[in-house]
């Protein structure tokens, strides 16, 4: 049924359709200005919604409460935006450079996360109504996380709006499930903050050189490529045919050093230094008779690994699954297995007593 | 050396033929420039009657792969003989491409 307004509201809906291309065009230029505050943060967001309200919910809006506002500028949420963060303290940073950007309402503004009491557990969410001097009306900012923005999702979804009276079972349930996401919102930051802290401690081991107390992760295994380990034998590999190296990542061999049970860092250095003489000489046999003179920065970490399983036995089974690892699995890693295991047998390294 | 280019959607697929050597290097790069403006799609490089690639070659498969890389695109090298194969292994490049048999 179509909203009965009288010819106050009237005149704030002429208002409000006579403004509508502004509220677009502003809702746009926020929209790109918060997008680059968020990045100059570093805060990695879920999303950043933004709607001009729509004439049928300004009228709904005004039939309900009208005579509360004198006109359009009285009401703050015809343009809104919605910050969804990934967790609960990022909410804070958000709203910080939020401030820094806008000038804040601070009467009209709510941190609801403040307003429940101790013992009960309810929205949390801050509301900012914000302005800019470019632009004659208010609008709001909503900043929340991700649990708290689905918890308030469903929340509406129940059908009933604010001031209607909840069954109580149920009301308790959505309070029960609000308790729960606000701890699992602290448990997300908590780990995160200790994530942070043990990569810091990491790179600081891997920094001092105490390679053997560094176990091999992800985080590890990159600090300590950023000390280019492999840069020598790369270097030396290249020299053979004045070759270019081309740099490329060197993640995926963390799994192939993991298969080798390399498990700390000092296990990588020991196999550096007692594999590349191995690694050098597969290169000799393979490139130093061609004109290749591009090589890649996984040159010397393959053929280490080559090297490595071929001496410690693990023959053309072994190199076959490393480059199943690392390729995915084929066929043709057989034959580019077995063509190894041929070549290394003329290998002076393969012939050495370790 | 023969280069033929088809487009069917978000693909596009080139098909080498012949020796990518260095005489033959300058010619295919400018064959295959135009595939960078559908580098945020995938890049098909059909080898299947590609006999040899020379470092020049390596470098024009290098060259559309970054492009691919910075427009979130992906290269597909498909069909390569054995022999192309050993080449990318022994230079290291190996896992740096989406090979097909």
């Amino acid at each position: 049924m179509k909203p009965v307004l009288d010819a106050h509201c009237q005149s704030i809906m002429d208002e409000y359709r006579n403004n509508l291309p502004l509220f677009k065009k502003e809702e746009k230029i926020l929209v790109k200005r918060l997008r680059s505050l968020l990045d100059k943060a570093g805060v990695n967001v879920a999303s950043l919604e933004s709607r001009v309200k729509t004439e049928s919910s300004l009228a709904g809006k005004l039939e309900l409460k009208g005579q509360k506002y004198s006109s359009l500028a009285d009401i703050t949420d015809i343009l809104g935006l919605r910050i969804i963060t990934f967790y609960t303290d990022d909410v804070d940073k958000v709203a910080s450079a939020v401030e820094r950007l806008f000038t804040v309402d601070w009467k009209n503004s709510v941190d609801k996360r403040k307003l429940l009491e101790i013992d009960s557990f309810g929205y949390l969410s801050l509301h900012y109504v914000c302005s800019v001097k470019s632009f004659p009306y208010k609008f709001e900012i909503q900043m929340r996380t991700v649990l708290q923005h689905s918890w308030a999702n469903m929340n509406h979804d129940t059908g009933y709006k604010s001031g209607v009276e909840i069954p109580k079972r149920y009301r308790r349930s959505m309070s029960r499930l609000a308790g729960m996401l606000e701890l699992v919102d602290e448990e997300f930051s908590k780990i995160r903050s200790e994530l942070t802290d043990y990569r810091r401690k990491v790179q600081a081991l891997v920094a001092s050189g105490d390679l053997d107390d560094a176990p091999l992760d992800g985080d590890t295994f990159r600090s300590y490529l950023g000390m280019n380990p492999f840069g020598n034998l790369n270097r030396r590999i290249a020299s053979m045919n004045q070759a270019e190296i081309q740099e490329v990542s060197l993640m995926p061999y963390l799994k192939v050093f993991q298969m080798l049970n390399c498990s700390t860092l000092g296990d990588i250095s020991r196999l550096i230094k007692d594999y590349s003489e191995g690694a050098y000489q597969i290169a000799c046999y393979q490139i130093g008779l061609t004109d290749l003179d591009i090589v890649s920065s996984s040159i010397g970490p393959q053929n280490l690994c080559i090297a490595c399983i071929l001496k410690r036995g693990g023959g053309k089974a072994g190199i076959r699954y490393m480059f199943d690892t690392l390729n995915g699995p084929s066929e043709a890693n057989e034959m580019m297995a077995q063509m190894l295991v041929s070549q290394a047998m003329e290998m002076p390294f393969m012939n050495q007593e370790e | 050396m023969l280069v033929s280019i088809t487009k069917k959607n978000q693909e596009v697929t080139a098909k080498l033929n012949g020796r990518l050597d260095t005489p033959a290097a300058q010619n295919v790069a400018e064959q295959l420039e135009p595939l960078k403006e559908d580098a945020a799609g995938t890049i098909i490089l059909d080898c299947k009657e590609l006999s040899y690639i020379s470092s020049s070659g390596l470098r024009i498969f290098l060259s559309l792969r970054k492009a691919a890389a910075e427009k979130g695109g992906k290269v597909i090298v498909r069909s390569i003989n054995n022999e192309i194969r050993s080449v990318f292994q022994m230079t290291g490049f190996l896992n740096l491409f989406q090979i097909e048999d």
